[in-house]
């Protein structure tokens, strides 16, 4: 039997947290997995936000999975009242991807049933570990591949 | 006039002092009552650096392991254990010491040299609940199976070429009904095949992966493994070009026991 390319949850029956980061523009795992759920005591469900994520979304089969993802969570909220939240990073690159929301989450963004959420490691963490570098990395790796 | 204070009084007051280093250094150096509450707090969390804070100067500081106050220490942090320079048995003699420990990370464990970890390190305190290793060979599965009553397991930038010979599965292997998070940015498929050849089985409560895309079928088995216990999934799954600005995430893989002891 081939392996799923996806998590199966149907049997994890006291799952009651989700958190998926999608680094890629396929999204189609995420809304395969929370079609699997079969807890009955989820509570969140979190998605993070990340702009490899939105890239193509200009693109229709982009649109469509994307749909697919926002008919889900809104049944999730009709059937479980599970609001789930939308993390992004509190830079301007973050908060281009929050503003963005409601072209690819249409229904549940205009029905107010998401939360969007800022969310950045502890300053302690990112001065320790070099966080701020990677932050500066970011842009400066960014401006290199354009110019 | 002399007025001492029950000592029950004196160990409440110095627990409010608990995330306070210099004014616990200050009570240390009052009266002798007063050492062993400070203590308790002072050594709670120790690193050891192979350069600011090499071990050996702990060894040379507390050479009577009856008086290290290492048994205060629950968490334990070792920045490069092999440029331990000490003997074998020295080591041995100093992890020896440090039996209350309930959290031990290693970081930089030489997997670019392939080198294994000194032996004294396997089952360094058998009360390790919670065991963190960042850049590290597939010698690690060995060692983590050496800590009986481990719970909760958080591997990051794990090098998976060290493990081209075919390996035998741990004869036991901890309980693991904690934690799991595993960062891989060279990939987890081997690291998930050794960990699913367990012979007691995983059984986390809470997943956390940080994956590339063709690997997300190797974060499904753990998922699979562990669903009749898993209580939380965390689930980043990245192209490859866009997993090494980002994976940093991975390295601040914290375990419960380690957020509950900041």
């Amino acid at each position: 039997m081939p392996r799923a390319s996806f998590p199966d949850l149907s049997k994890a029956s006291k799952l009651k947290d989700l958190m998926f980061l999608c680094g890629g523009t396929n999204i189609n795992w995420i809304t395969a997995a929370l079609r699997t759920v079969g807890s009955k005591h989820l509570q969140h469900i979190t998605i993070r936000l990340h702009t490899a994520t939105l890239r193509g979304t200009t693109e229709e089969m982009d649109h469509r999975e994307w749909q697919d993802l926002d008919r889900l969570l809104v049944q999730f909220w009709t059937s479980h009242s599970i609001r789930p939240r939308l993390v992004h990073s509190p830079n301007s690159v973050g908060r281009n991807v929050r503003d963005r929301a409601p072209s690819f989450l249409p229904e549940l963004t205009r029905r107010g049933l998401v939360d969007m959420v800022e969310h950045s490691p502890p300053l302690s963490l990112r001065l320790r570990r070099g966080w701020l570098f990677s932050l500066c990395m970011g842009p400066l790796f960014k401006l290199h591949l354009f110019v | 006039m002399s007025c001492t204070l029950p000592p029950e009084i004196l160990d409440l007051i110095v627990d409010q002092l608990h995330d306070e280093p210099t004014t616990l250094e200050a009570c240390c150096l009052v009266s002798k009552s007063w050492i062993p509450r400070t203590r308790r707090h002072l050594f709670a969390r120790v690193g050891f650096d192979a350069i600011e804070y090499p071990i050996e100067s702990w060894m040379e500081t507390f050479p009577d392991p009856s008086n290290s106050p290492a048994h205060y220490t629950s968490s334990l942090s070792i920045r490069n254990p092999q440029v331990v320079t000490a003997t074998n048995a020295d080591v041995a003699n100093w992890t020896g010491t440090f039996h209350n420990l309930v959290h031990l990370h290693l970081e930089d464990c030489g997997w670019a040299n392939h080198q294994a970890l000194p032996a004294p390190f396997f089952g360094f305190s058998p009360t390790v609940r919670s065991l963190r290793l960042t850049s590290t060979s597939f010698e690690v599965f060995d060692f983590v199976c050496s800590f009986p009553l481990l719970e909760d397991l958080a591997l990051a930038d794990l090098h998976p070429e060290g493990d081209t010979a075919v390996r035998s599965a741990p004869p036991t292997s901890p309980k693991l009904t904690g934690s799991l998070g595993l960062d891989a940015r060279r990939g987890i498929r081997a690291a998930t095949r050794r960990l699913l050849d367990f012979p007691n089985g995983l059984h986390f409560a809470k997943i956390t992966v940080s994956c590339l895309g063709e690997d997300l079928e190797s974060a499904t088995d753990l998922v699979s493994t562990c669903s009749s216990t898993l209580e939380s999934l965390n689930i980043s799954c990245f192209l490859r070009g866009v997993f090494h600005s980002t994976s940093l995430i991975g390295r601040y893989l914290t375990t419960p026991r380690e957020r509950s002891h900041a």
